[in-house]
């Protein structure tokens, strides 16, 4: 099983029909120059690359810029376009007066799969009192967070908010919340696999190609940055493939960490065992 | 008289040679124009129109030879993220193939035909696989 954990929808043409929706996701999310990519295709490039199942994180920022990036009705409405193959977050801007039954509408009725916050978006520290209630509900409800962590290439999104030993308190007020440091937290990455070893309900993604190819970035960093038993030994269960799809073509991120020398059990638990047990999919 | 089509292909693999030459023919036979030339252009920078013998053993020796010429493990200076485009720029071998590619190709239209010797086809190829693709068939004449 292959899962890519952080890939966006927001060029998918199942909710651009309309020009000025895929022109708004472009601005707001930074991907200027992209073109629409039919579902259809997504499932080519999916079948193509061998990944199994892909994960889409939307966002919502819509109490600033009046409408969600991608909204949870269209998430749902991706979805179900192949629910084979895509696993929806949910996006819910924390400064919305119905956040909680928004976040809750989102898994209960659109059975979305976990909650998808860019913190640096959104100029919030993690441990903003308007986000408690948000964790709250993924604990009780055993859903994932994927929290944004390190540089961020959206538009207006300083990387203080998401340093990741500010998720610390996190970790340790909310045990049974499982939450992923995307981006291993980059140029953090130490403080992520502090936090990868130290709390059980945290993990982190290795869509985090800020130079280089990516098989010479994972090289590097996995080898270079860091000893490659680290990975192999010490967090080999908290580390899942992320590809950060579009900014980065799924099939070749794959590589990347394909061609990384490691045991064919770490290679399985980050191409997949890892994010199965991450979303809840071995209960 | 100038008559212009835009058709879309879709490519499956990374490298892939996809004949297009019964597409031409058919956009020129339909053109109205009698006599002048047809142009084939891609829209793309990581694709490529070529002429060749369309024999498995030929395409699979161009790839190769593309791939010799341009190996896809190398320190390009296109491997970054592009802050005009928010994506990543990991695509150096698929320009440098379209370069030596070439961008289009040209045969004459007589008698309201496209010319072309027996053994000469049209391919789009594409470079930079798998995505959805545009070229331009252009006939201008008489």
């Amino acid at each position: 099983m292959v899962i890519d954990i952080h890939a966006h929808p927001l060029l998918l043409d199942e909710i651009n029909e309309n020009p000025e929706d895929l022109q708004f996701r472009r601005q707001e999310f930074g991907v200027f120059k992209s073109g629409i990519n039919p579902v259809d295709f997504e499932l080519t490039l999916l079948e193509d690359a061998k990944i199994d199942k892909v994960v889409f994180l939307p966002e919502d920022y819509s109490t600033e810029v009046g409408r969600a990036i991608v909204s949870n009705d269209e998430m749902a409405r991706i979805v179900a376009r192949s629910p084979e193959h895509f696993i929806g977050f949910a996006g819910i801007d924390p400064r919305r007066e119905d956040a909680e039954e928004e976040l809750i509408r989102a898994f209960d009725e659109l059975k979305l799969a976990g909650l998808k916050l860019n913190l640096s978006r959104l100029h919030m520290y993690p441990d903003d009192a308007c986000l408690a209630p948000l964790y709250k509900i993924c604990q009780e409800k055993n859903k994932p967070i994927m929290f944004h962590a390190g540089y961020s290439w959206e538009p207006n999104t300083p990387a203080k908010y998401s340093e990741p030993i500010r998720f610390e308190d996190v970790a340790v007020d909310y045990p049974d919340l499982r939450f992923c440091l995307a981006h291993m937290g980059w140029p953090w990455w130490q403080e992520t696999i502090m936090m990868l070893m130290k709390y059980p309900n945290v993990y982190a993604d290795t869509s985090m190609v800020y130079m280089d190819s990516p098989k010479n970035y994972y090289e590097h960093l996995f080898s270079v940055n860091m000893n490659l038993n680290w990975l192999q030994n010490c967090f080999q269960d908290k580390v899942m493939f992320g590809s950060n799809n579009p900014r980065f073509r799924h099939v070749r991120s794959l590589a990347g960490i394909k061609n990384l020398p490691l045991r064919e059990d770490v290679m399985d638990a980050i191409l997949g065992g890892n994010a199965m047990r991450f979303l809840g999919m071995e209960d | 008289m100038v008559k212009l089509v835009e058709n879309q292909v879709i490519s499956h693999k990374e490298f892939e040679m996809i004949k297009i030459t019964d597409e031409v023919r058919k956009v020129v036979e339909e053109s109205g124009i009698k006599n002048g030339l047809v142009a084939v252009i891609t829209k793309h920078t990581t694709t490529g129109i070529m002429v060749n013998e369309a024999l498995p053993c030929v395409e699979k020796d161009i790839e190769m030879q593309l791939d010799r010429l341009v190996p896809n493990d190398y320190p390009y200076v296109h491997t970054h993220m592009l802050p005009t485009y928010g994506t990543c720029s990991g695509n150096a071998p698929g320009h440098l193939k379209s370069m030596l590619a070439g961008n289009h190709c040209l045969f004459p239209v007589i008698d309201g035909k496209m010319m072309t010797g027996g053994e000469q086809n049209i391919y789009f190829v594409e470079l930079d696989g798998l995505q959805i693709r545009k070229y331009f068939i252009e006939v201008i004449g008489e």
